[in-house]
């Protein structure tokens, strides 16, 4: 394809194929690094602490969590849907940049695909333990009413939720596997020790590079591609409508599917760069994952932003608009009650935070970019927090407004999930290619 | 791919001939004559035209008395749906107000004198055309900030779309300056300035009055489409220039231009789309209103784009436009029809579930019996046909296959504005008459004209365009 002469190369260093494979395989085939051991180290540490509370809770009850009589499972919620929004970028890069012939999305995909269902495996925890008796788990399928469990309620968004989450996860994960399957081979190929040789030839299903195989692979990849599109803005148009549908203050507002899927995107990105920036450095990818990638990532960053900002003042313009004193009450609640100080972190992490990203240099310098993309977790973990403890802790009965805390089982939980996803990023950029390399080489390719 | 690659073209030059003046001429003097009659025609009728239901007829004499004082709007917003009355608390004080009304509100508004329906026409055609001018002017910045290049070969024709900017500003303006007494009965209904207690007093609109007031309304409307103008003249501007003097300076400047243009655009076209049309269901409220009416601009103006495109093409002009960059206009048509579709559901779904009076009566008024069947050829004529033919592969390299699908696309938006304004304003003695579709001529002549014009003075290429080559030279891959 034919590119004009103003636009920078995707990858940098002069990189030759051999090249490619080399630089992607060697974490791989070596011994993993001092840094690797202290970073897994602690996440495992973690892991042990969500193992710790979510198995407490279960021998309990969900009377350990900060359950109360308007609030409800507040937390269990906000981190759903926390982790539910960061596996929006996986889907967004590999499907949506696609359909826009964004190469830059090649360097990245597969560590963004991986979190993604690293990240979905984190929010499924959620809805599967509140449930408080696990090993019912499958109740919430439409299963004939023999199993125990009663026919599932279909006008129930919570319902829809299972579905689109259970797809979303499945079509994320055949995906990403897909695309893993050439890169399998060239480790297999490569393989020095027998039980490598065997692993890697285990998952690489019989690959043999030939034009028959690419062939294949391509109309798969195009109808994944296609399939996971519509994906990208349903799961999170669905998480929307589990609030939306209801007749609840500051839920209640039709804007609430497109700003949630723009919010996902916004934290998926913002933790793809929180990975990405420190994976890129540690296991020296700087020319695979240049500033220039990090640079498009901070405008989608920024773009993303600014549209849930924008769909904060709507919402904020509207409540005021409408004359319906409930939902003036809600938003001046969120805003000047007692927690204020949720929703001002809110609003200035996700709204004006991004905004330094006009600047070329806060684009363009990686340390910063973390430290940008932390406050970017930060402010949509608190977006959620708003919107559902602001909502429910004044609710039409003031003799049951409470406030709301979380105890220490929950926090626990919380912070074992983040375990329990940097465990599982640092066993994949361990055992499997973080860059695709079979992709990577076809853009080297039209640049010689 | 294994195509040679093309590192020079010829630039053209837009011939608006004689003959096709004439044609487009005719559309609008045609245009002209129908609506004369239309609107002949509704005053002789005593501004009842359609009289479907006896109800109407019956009640057609006392609510023209009415309506000469009072816009239609007022008793149709009031007293609209029988779904109104078992509304709880916030139709109370519809009840209560406007006690005179009540009586005929029931029988089903016939109302809406010729005036206010004729002025709904230029309403709706104004912003209609408008979308089509701006999205046009989205459409150029985006690709600036998103660094595209595709789309570089269109780039004139999407300009000159923009050129009519000043015609849309015209005709917005002159609609809010002189049909607002017969559109907006918020403006109605504080000339008249009740005081609490009042009969007729509306504590709703009252707690509106900080944003439905003559200040954001007759100074805010222009002001922003005055900035609208300036960004258009000097994107505009720096490419034409560029055409002068290459290098890519100006090519770095129009890419601030339009980021700045696009963060302008998301605040200032919500706030229009909340004050030209939302605020003619005044009592209403929906927060993804503003995103709607963005998702029917775009569409409508990538197909518009296409449009001019495919015409430019059939005419022998645009020899460098392939079939791929076709394809990719094609396929942004299908994509944001979906994106239509989307919003749409967003908005219809949520507001159907949760059932709230203050919120459903806009789609009660919307799906009675006068405005159901065009309810539904709207979601079809929008969504189901674009999706459906759009979808193949050949249909978006097709020229005559694309054309059908815009213009399924444009009559079926235009009907989805039809809706958006026609029973706020006329209510259900609405219909699609001789004025209607004059009126439309009108505008669209007219545009087509001032289009064609624009395009003709400047060369169809923006040659010295860093990306023009990669246009050129585009392929869809698959």
């Amino acid at each position: 394809m034919f590119e004009a002469n103003i636009r920078k190369p995707l990858v940098t260093g002069g990189k030759t194929l051999t090249d490619v494979s080399n630089d992607i395989c060697r974490p791989i085939e070596n011994k993993p690094t001092k840094l690797w051991w202290l970073g897994f180290s602690i996440s495992f540490l973690l892991l042990m602490v969500f193992v710790g509370t979510i198995g407490w809770t279960t021998w309990e009850g969900i009377g350990t969590w900060g359950v109360n009589k308007s609030v409800m499972w507040g937390w269990d919620i906000t981190n759903f849907v926390f982790w539910v929004g960061i596996g929006h970028a996986g889907t967004l890069i590999s499907a949506i940049l696609l359909l826009f012939r964004q190469k830059w999305r090649m360097s990245i995909n597969r560590s963004a695909e991986a979190m993604t269902i690293f990240a979905v495996i984190c929010a499924a925890m959620f809805p599967l333990f509140h449930m408080g008796r696990v090993w019912l788990g499958y109740w919430p399928l439409p299963l004939p009413n023999a199993f125990g469990s009663l026919w599932v309620n279909f006008n129930s968004p919570l319902l829809w939720d299972v579905f689109a989450i259970s797809t979303y996860f499945s079509v994320s994960l055949l995906f990403w596997y897909l695309g893993l399957i050439p890169d399998i081979a060239t480790v297999r190929d490569r393989a020095t020790s027998k039980a490598r040789k065997f692993w890697y030839g285990f998952f690489a299903m019989g690959w043999n590079g030939s034009a028959r195989n690419w062939h294949r692979y391509e109309v798969v990849a195009l109808i994944l591609a296609g399939v996971s599109t519509p994906l990208v803005l349903s799961v999170h148009t669905i998480v929307s409508m589990d609030f939306a549908t209801s007749v609840i203050p500051g839920w209640h507002t039709t804007i609430f599917p497109p700003y949630f899927v723009a919010g996902a995107i916004f934290s998926g990105f913002g933790m793809v760069l929180t990975l990405l920036v420190i994976a890129r450095s540690v296991l020296n990818l700087q020319d695979y994952i240049t500033v220039e990638h990090l640079e498009a990532m901070t405008k989608v960053v920024m773009l993303t932003g600014s549209m849930v900002g924008l769909a904060y003042l709507t919402e904020f313009f509207i409540a005021f608009y409408s004359g319906v004193e409930y939902e003036q009450y809600a938003f001046r609640n969120r805003a000047f009650g007692p927690y204020w100080w949720a929703y001002w972190t809110m609003m200035s992490c996700n709204l004006l935070a991004p905004q330094v990203f006009w600047f070329k240099w806060a684009r363009t310098t990686p340390w910063f970019i973390f430290i940008m993309s932390i406050i970017v977790n930060i402010g949509m973990w608190f977006e959620r927090f708003v919107i559902i403890v602001t909502s429910l802790h004044r609710d039409y009965l003031p003799s049951s407004w409470v406030m709301y805390s979380a105890t220490w089982v929950e926090v626990g939980i919380f912070l074992g999930t983040m375990g329990l996803f940097f465990t599982a990023f640092f066993l994949f950029s361990k055992f499997l290619p973080v860059v695709n390399m079979a992709e990577i080489k076809s853009i080297l390719k039209s640049r010689e | 791919m294994g195509h040679h690659i093309i590192t020079e073209i010829e630039n053209e030059k837009f011939e608006f001939t004689k003959r096709s003046r004439t044609i487009v001429g005719a559309i609008f003097v045609i245009g002209l004559i129908l609506s004369i009659i239309g609107v002949v025609q509704l005053k002789g009728d005593n501004g009842a035209e359609s009289h479907d239901t006896d109800a109407t007829e019956q009640h057609d004499a006392e609510e023209h008395a009415l309506n000469s004082e009072t816009p239609a709007s007022f008793a149709s917003l009031q007293h609209g749906e029988e779904g109104t009355h078992e509304a709880p608390e916030h139709d109370a004080h519809a009840a209560e107000e406007h006690a005179a009304d009540a009586d005929h509100g029931d029988a089903g508004h016939g109302g809406g004198s010729w005036l206010t329906r004729l002025w709904s026409n230029i309403l709706m055609n104004s912003y209609y055309f408008m979308l089509f001018a701006i999205a046009a002017l989205f459409f150029i910045a985006v690709n600036y900030a998103a660094n595209a290049g595709w789309a570089t070969l269109v780039k004139r024709v999407a300009e000159a779309i923009t050129s009519y900017l000043p015609v849309a500003f015209l005709t917005i303006v002159v609609v809010i300056a002189l049909g607002h007494g017969e559109l907006y009965h918020w403006i109605h209904y504080f000339k008249e300035g009740y005081a609490a207690g009042d009969p007729g007093y509306d504590k709703i609109m009252e707690s509106k009055a900080w944003f439905l007031n003559n200040g954001w309304f007759f100074a805010g409307v222009p002001i922003i489409m005055i900035i609208w103008i300036l960004f258009r003249t000097k994107l505009r501007n720096l490419s034409l220039k560029e055409d002068e003097n290459g290098g890519t300076d100006y090519f770095r400047k129009s890419i601030r231009f339009s980021a700045g243009f696009i963060v302008f655009f998301a605040f200032s076209f919500s706030i229009l789309s909340w004050l030209v049309m939302m605020s003619l269901d005044a009592h209403w409220f929906s927060t993804i209103y503003s995103v709607y009416n963005f998702a029917i601009a775009f569409v409508t103006g990538l197909t518009v784009i296409c449009l001019f495109t495919l015409y430019l093409k059939s005419k022998g002009y645009m020899s460098a436009v392939s079939d791929e960059v076709v394809h990719d206009l094609g396929k942004f048509m299908f994509a944001f029809s979906i994106f239509w579709a989307y919003i749409f559901i967003a908005q219809y779904l949520l507001i159907w579930y949760a059932n709230l009076p203050e919120e459903v009566i806009y789609y009660q008024m919307r799906t009675s019996d006068t405005f159901r069947p065009l309810f539904r050829t709207n979601i079809i004529m929008s969504f189901f046909l674009p999706f459906l033919i759009l979808m193949m592969r050949n249909a978006k390299r097709n020229p005559k296959v694309l054309m059908l699908a815009g213009v399924i696309i444009l009559v079926g938006h235009w009907i989805d504005l039809y809706l958006m304004v026609m029973p706020a304003t006329v209510g259900d003695s609405a219909s699609i008459g001789l004025l209607e579709i004059g009126m439309t001529m009108t505008f669209a002549g007219f545009f087509i004209y001032w289009v064609l014009n624009n395009l003709s003075k400047k060369a169809l290429y923006p040659m010295n365009h860093p990306y023009l080559l990669e246009s050129v030279n585009h392929d869809v891959g698959v």
